[in-house]
């Protein structure tokens, strides 16, 4: 359906065609409409249509890299205190390691909203907007070990290069800020595992890639890459950008017909809003004290928040990562770190979906939550050079896991499918994340089986050629 | 490091079953592989064509017969073909092509005042006999090969790869010998078996096959990766697809995959010392079986190795070895129909601006034929028998043509008849790409390391290299934003073209990067400065552009630089930290000199203590030191960047055991002293409540020796928490995080002069 770099490289019928529909994308958009005919032309990142109905615009994917234990979290299995240090009735799943015993949570659930899910103690706030959530209980994946699960739950592929999520995305619905990257993963601290593989465009062209964001900084300029000039004031500039303009004029009357001229002179401007753009979007002191009071302290806090300022700006996709690595994997002292990770989060992610909601923003923004699989409910057994004796951790679990959805046309107050009793495994209405990208998609207005790119001779999807829309999902 | 624990574990399981690559539903659907009968009539699978060329009805005398072939299909359109460029033009074009670098003022007068019949033939020869050519052209290689100096994500073992440069080097070198293509491809495949002993440089040829991605060093991608490389970029074949099954397309069965698959498990991997790494032969070579459906835990009938039977004798198997080189010499081959038109089909595209077939690396069913076909198999076929695969001749060939020679002006008749240039009535219009582009800036600087060969270097971190773009260290994992900003050709798989994108962070890099305003300055800095303006504008404009203003661009120069001069930055532009001494005066307020030195972590006088006027001050991120009297205090500034209130929270510690401790004072330049504490042998609070600032205030943190600069060394930690009127926030920020080094200089009027000249179009794009 769309270009393709190889196939066509953006024939000239197409080009027109292109910015027909975007002039009319952009009158929603943030760009001056003088500057629609130019960056139409060769800017991959104008904004469009997706060719269905979706209620999907912006997507904020809040991934708890390493693993959240769905039996501690938003899966509550009480049979695990029936047989708390004994041996589950059934053979214990092969993980990536030995398990033993049955490990009940060592947190209390209650129930919430009007829907009654239950909830772990460790994520209260979040816990208060379950009416808006659908809470997907039987996720699965293919194999335990990190690397080929976090490709499959961000790229739809365990080993091969292939896009990301938030590349098909913003290839296929551009972005409605030019001035702000259309595609943004945070990370505090650095990269998690696979690193920038996680957002990466694979086939498409770079322009589709995650910038790469680490939210440990605060100064603008430790974010986003020359966006501040040391060196020559913002008047200067100014100055510079108007002489450029005359000269590049003088040399685009010359040379009549040729888009890429106008585009790039069009470029300057954007860039020259960009550094305003870009400055205000990442400092969240400029929020009232109210709304910062409400997300909390603290990294999360301030990475959640830009979060929404972000989508709020236009950009398409947002990944936040808890953390560099694989904060989330607890082998040991699960109930020490899930506590304290989830206590670094769950009140900005509260907030988030509460703000989004009172701003008008969440019908339009999906909200994901999850890792790139859950843990076992068995304990794990300690092995040489792991978990040093300690007998009180989860090992990796991709048979069954917990993901949950908000916002962007999502059926809230929903839990949708089942593990076993235990937890172990999925059962009822077992959902792949084949799955799951197959829904996103739709939900952002795109059938995965015809949302295509043509390379190395292939039509390639994100979903391969597995994946169905769970439409029990979908408001 | 719970990682390495779990390999085992993992490569086990990645043996379990995974998902099919290609659509089984739509193959039963197709005609591809098995219908014989369309694919032996398919026009890329037959040997090319040499139809008789006749000359078109105007001859003219210096018509090639790519001239003929062009103009015969553009008549029969109804459009003219351009005049020639301005020769200004096509030298400029020309050093850009061949070499990927601007010629200089001189070098383009040299072409301008040289009046010979033959004088555009001697300045390829000339381009094509420079060292550079071969840079220029390895990079464009480089993409095909998918070369990068690192291995991907690959657990914790090293990811760079060994000597990965040397296989670049190895190209620039074979370019620029003019090895012949066909002799080109058979090092990259097979060079362990075509060279004496194990030292020989031809050996780096095979980085072609080993310098891909690891894919944590999955055996099956691996060579999956490789079969890739070698048949889309060489043959412009997708053989890959038939890795689960027969390819939906073209007349490779899945069967064939595996006969290759073997070819390359039949050649393990060897490490030389000082090469990088290639591949040997195994002891004892074997055929691998079929993976149903891609699965390798699925394994179905044994696959001999041989070449792709469709190209080749059904029934011949390779006989030598692995096969590898009996694979080698099937693809560099004169009978190949395809080895040759992939090859000249990326040449004319390079120089063109636009291939004749849209997708240089599938040349398979699904490509019909190009219109321009008849240009395509006369290039392959005297590329072949003529020119003996001689890429300088090739080159020479197509530069030569009237075709490349066109302006590239816009017509409306012309563009009306054909608006995408199909037919070539017209050059095409390119932007530099970005090794062209940094290149090009470093030319301006003065500054273009031009050495040939060499290892690879960092690019993006500071300082700044001044090698060529394509020495460029290419981090294949997490490959640094500028590649991708200008669309560079991911190092992941081979690429066949490079996406053309116009993103404002290109813009931002050539603002505001540190790169692109050292090249400005340096730029500038090749100016005499005492010469007058119109004097600098017109010696920038030949350094830039190579050619002189016109009145109005003159008149623009010199209006800018003139304004330019007026203005003036202070460095400190937008930082509210300084550090100086001096001391408080009888009425509160502070004196107070910048210190002049930094040593890389402290500011004091001079390169050494004490210095000769100022003495033993010094300050450091947490502390420092007093200088011998009260008006030599060490003292760091704040300047409040808005109106609002303070709070200053802190310790002043004096650990020394002996001398008369230190005194510390806060000073506010609206409100005066506004604390002053002593610690001697010990530590105080240093505690102060709401103070209110207006934007441009400053507040010192002074600290003085007391009666007796001996011992005086002091750390005083504290935050100044700033709430802001305009917004309801407050800010704590520790005065430690506020030290610097000297900031950087602001750029002078010409420079930014100089660097506005290199954001023009006119510089980043050839006519």
């Amino acid at each position: 359906m769309f270009g393709n770099l190889e196939h066509a490289m953006l024939s000239r019928r197409e080009l027109l065609w292109r910015s027909g529909m975007g002039i009319g994308a952009l009158a929603l958009g943030q760009l001056a409409p003088e500057l629609a005919s130019a960056t139409n032309s060769t800017n991959p990142l104008a904004p469009k249509t997706s060719p269905l109905a979706g209620k999907t615009k912006h997507v904020i994917h809040l991934f708890m890299n390493g693993g959240p234990s769905h039996v501690d979290t938003f899966d509550p299995k009480p049979a695990l205190d029936r047989y708390a240090g004994k041996n589950l009735p059934m053979e214990n799943l092969r993980t990536e390691r030995p398990t033993g015993a049955a490990l009940p949570s060592p947190y209390k659930f209650s129930k919430y909203g009007e829907c009654g899910t239950e909830v772990s103690e460790i994520f209260p706030h979040t816990a208060q907007c379950v009416d808006d959530m659908a809470v997907i209980r039987s996720m699965h994946a293919d194999v335990p070990n990190h690397e080929p699960s976090l490709l499959l739950m961000n790229c739809g592929e365990a080993r091969l290069i292939r896009p990301s999520v938030g590349s098909w995305l913003t290839y296929g619905l551009g972005t409605e800020n030019q001035n702000l990257p259309a595609f943004v993963s945070m990370c505090p601290g650095g990269y998690p595992i696979q690193e920038s593989q996680n957002w990466q465009s694979g086939f498409l062209p770079g322009i589709f890639q995650g910038t790469h964001v680490d939210t440990r900084h605060t100064e603008v300029e430790k974010l986003i890459e020359n966006i501040k000039n040391h060196r020559v004031s913002n008047a200067q500039q100014r100055r510079q950008l108007d002489l450029l303009n005359a000269l590049n004029q003088k040399h685009l009357d010359a040379r009549q017909q040729d888009a890429q001229l106008e585009a790039r002179i069009q470029s300057f401007e954007l860039a020259f809003r960009m550094q305003t753009d870009a400055t205000d979007a990442f400092d969240v002191t400029r929020e009232p004290k109210h709304i910062l009071e409400m997300y909390g302290s603290g990294t999360q806090a301030r990475q959640i928040l830009i979060a929404r300022r972000l989508v709020e700006r236009g950009v398409r996709y947002v990944q936040v990562w808890h953390g560099a690595g694989q904060p989330w994997d607890n082998h040991d002292d699960i109930e020490v770190n899930h506590r304290r990770l989830a206590q670094q989060c769950d009140q900005a992610i509260g907030a988030l979906l509460t703000d989004l909601k009172q701003r008008g923003l969440l019908d339009e923004t999906l909200v994901i939550w999850g890792g790139e699989f859950g843990r076992t409910p068995t304990v794990e057994l300690p092995k040489q050079g792991a978990n040093a004796g300690k007998i009180n951790g989860r090992d990796h679990n991709h048979y069954g896991f917990t993901m949950w959805l908000a916002g962007g046309g999502v059926r809230g107050g929903t839990v949708y499918g089942a593990t076993d009793e235990f937890g172990f495994k999925a059962v009822e209405k077992p959902m792949h994340v084949h799955d799951l990208h197959a829904t996103i998609l739709h939900l952002a207005g795109f059938d995965h089986e015809s949302f295509t790119y043509r390379y190395a001779g292939r039509d390639f999807r994100l979903t391969d050629v597995h994946g169905k829309v769970i439409h029990d999902l979908v408001a | 490091m719970q990682r390495l624990v779990l390999l085992s574990v993992f490569v086990s399981l990645l043996a379990i079953p995974q998902p099919a690559q290609c659509d089984d539903q739509a193959l039963s659907t197709q005609s591809g592989y098995g219908d014989n009968a369309a694919s032996r009539s398919h026009w890329a699978f037959q040997a090319p064509q040499t139809s008789s060329i006749q000359l078109s009805s105007e001859p003219a005398t210096t018509e090639t017969a790519i001239d003929t072939l062009i103009l015969r299909r553009l008549e029969g359109q109804g459009i003219t073909a351009s005049p020639k460029a301005d020769r200004r033009i096509l030298v400029r074009r020309l050093y850009y092509d061949l070499l990927g670098l601007p010629p200089t003022y001189d070098q383009v007068q040299l072409f301008l005042d040289d009046a010979s019949p033959d004088a555009y033939e001697k300045l390829i020869d000339h381009l094509l006999a420079s060292e550079h050519f071969g840079e220029r052209w390895a990079r464009h290689w480089l993409d095909i090969a998918r070369f990068g100096d690192t291995k991907g994500y690959v657990f914790t073992e090293s990811r760079d790869y060994p000597n990965a440069y040397k296989y670049r080097n190895w190209v620039i070198d074979a370019f620029n010998r003019d090895l012949p293509v066909d002799q080109f491809l058979k090092y990259q495949l097979v060079a362990d078996q075509m060279v004496e002993g194990d030292d020989d440089p031809n050996l780096a040829a095979m980085g072609y096959l080993t310098l891909g991605r690891r894919f944590i060093n999955n055996q099956h991608d691996i060579i999956d990766d490789r079969i890739d490389v070698v048949f889309r970029g060489m043959m412009g074949l997708t053989v890959a697809c038939a890795r689960c099954h027969d390819h939906m397309y073209d007349p490779i069965a899945t069967e064939d995959y595996y006969a290759l698959y073997g070819v390359f498990a039949s050649s393990p991997e060897h490490q030389d010392e000082h090469l990088p790494l290639r591949l040997k032969e195994a002891d004892q070579p074997q055929d691998a079986h079929v993976f149903n459906r891609g699965n390798p835990a699925n394994q179905g009938e044994i696959a001999r190795r041989r070449f792709l039977p469709f190209f080749n004798d059904e029934d011949s198997f390779f006989e030598q070895g692995s096969g590898r080189k009996e694979l080698a010499e099937a693809i560099a081959s004169d009978d190949n129909p395809l080895t040759a038109r992939v090859f000249v089909n990326r040449v004319w595209s390079h120089l063109m601006g636009a291939p004749i077939v849209s997708t240089p690396s599938d040349f398979g069913m699904r490509t019909d034929p190009p219109v321009q076909r008849d240009v395509l198999d006369h290039l392959a076929a005297t590329f072949v028998n003529e020119d003996a695969w001689s890429l300088k001749r090739l080159i020479r060939r197509i530069v030569m043509s009237n075709v490349y020679q066109q302006s590239s002006e816009h017509r409306d008749d012309a563009w009306a008849a054909d608006p995408e240039n199909q037919f070539y009535w017209r050059a095409n219009r390119k932007r530099l790409d970005f090794e062209a582009m940094r290149d090009s800036l470093l030319a301006c600087s003065g500054h273009l390391d031009a050495t040939v060969g060499g290892p690879s270097v960092r690019i993006e971190t500071a300082p700044s290299t001044n090698r060529r773009t394509l020495y460029a260290f290419i981090d294949r994992q997490n490959l640094p934003a500028i590649f991708r900003t200008f669309d560079f050709a991911s190092p992941d798989t081979h690429s066949p073209q490079r996406p053309n994108t116009v993103v404002p962070q290109q813009a931002l890099f050539l603002l505001n990067s540190p790169f692109a305003q050292e090249a400005a300055e340096q730029l500038a800095d090749r100016i005499d400065p005492t010469a007058e303006i119109g004097t600098q504008v017109r010696e920038l404009y030949r350094l830039v552009f190579a050619r002189q203003p016109s009145v109005e661009e003159l008149h623009l120069g010199a209006t800018f630089a003139t304004q330019a001069d007026e203005e003036s930055v202070s460095p400190e532009h937008g930082n509210p930290w300084q550090f100086g001494y001096g001391g408080v005066d009888d009425h509160g307020r502070v004196t107070f000199s910048p210190l002049p030195y930094f040593t890389g972590q402290a500011w004091q006088g001079g390169p050494d203590r004490p210095d000769p006027e100022i003495g033993w001050v010094i300050l450091e991120p947490e502390g420092g030191h007093p200088g011998n009297d009260q008006k030599h205090a060490a003292i760091r500034r704040w300047i409040a960047p808005s109106e609002g209130h303070i709070v200053v929270r802190g310790t002043l510690k004096h650990p020394a055991e002996e001398g008369d401790g230190v005194r510390s004072q806060i000073v506010s330049s609206r409100a005066g002293p506004i604390g002053e504490w002593i610690a001697q042998h010990s530590e105080i609070a240093t505690t102060v409540e709401s103070v209110d600032v207006q934007a441009g205030d400053t507040v010192d943190f002074l600290v003085d020796c007391r009666t007796n600069e001996g011992h005086d060394s002091f750390l005083w930690p504290a935050t100044i928490e700033f709430r802001s009127n305009s917004h309801d926030t407050s800010e704590e920020i520790p005065i430690s995080s506020g030290f610097h080094g000297p900031l950087p200089k602001p750029l002078s009027g010409l420079a930014r002069y100089a660097q506005t000249l290199l954001l023009t179009n006119e510089f980043h794009f050839l006519d």
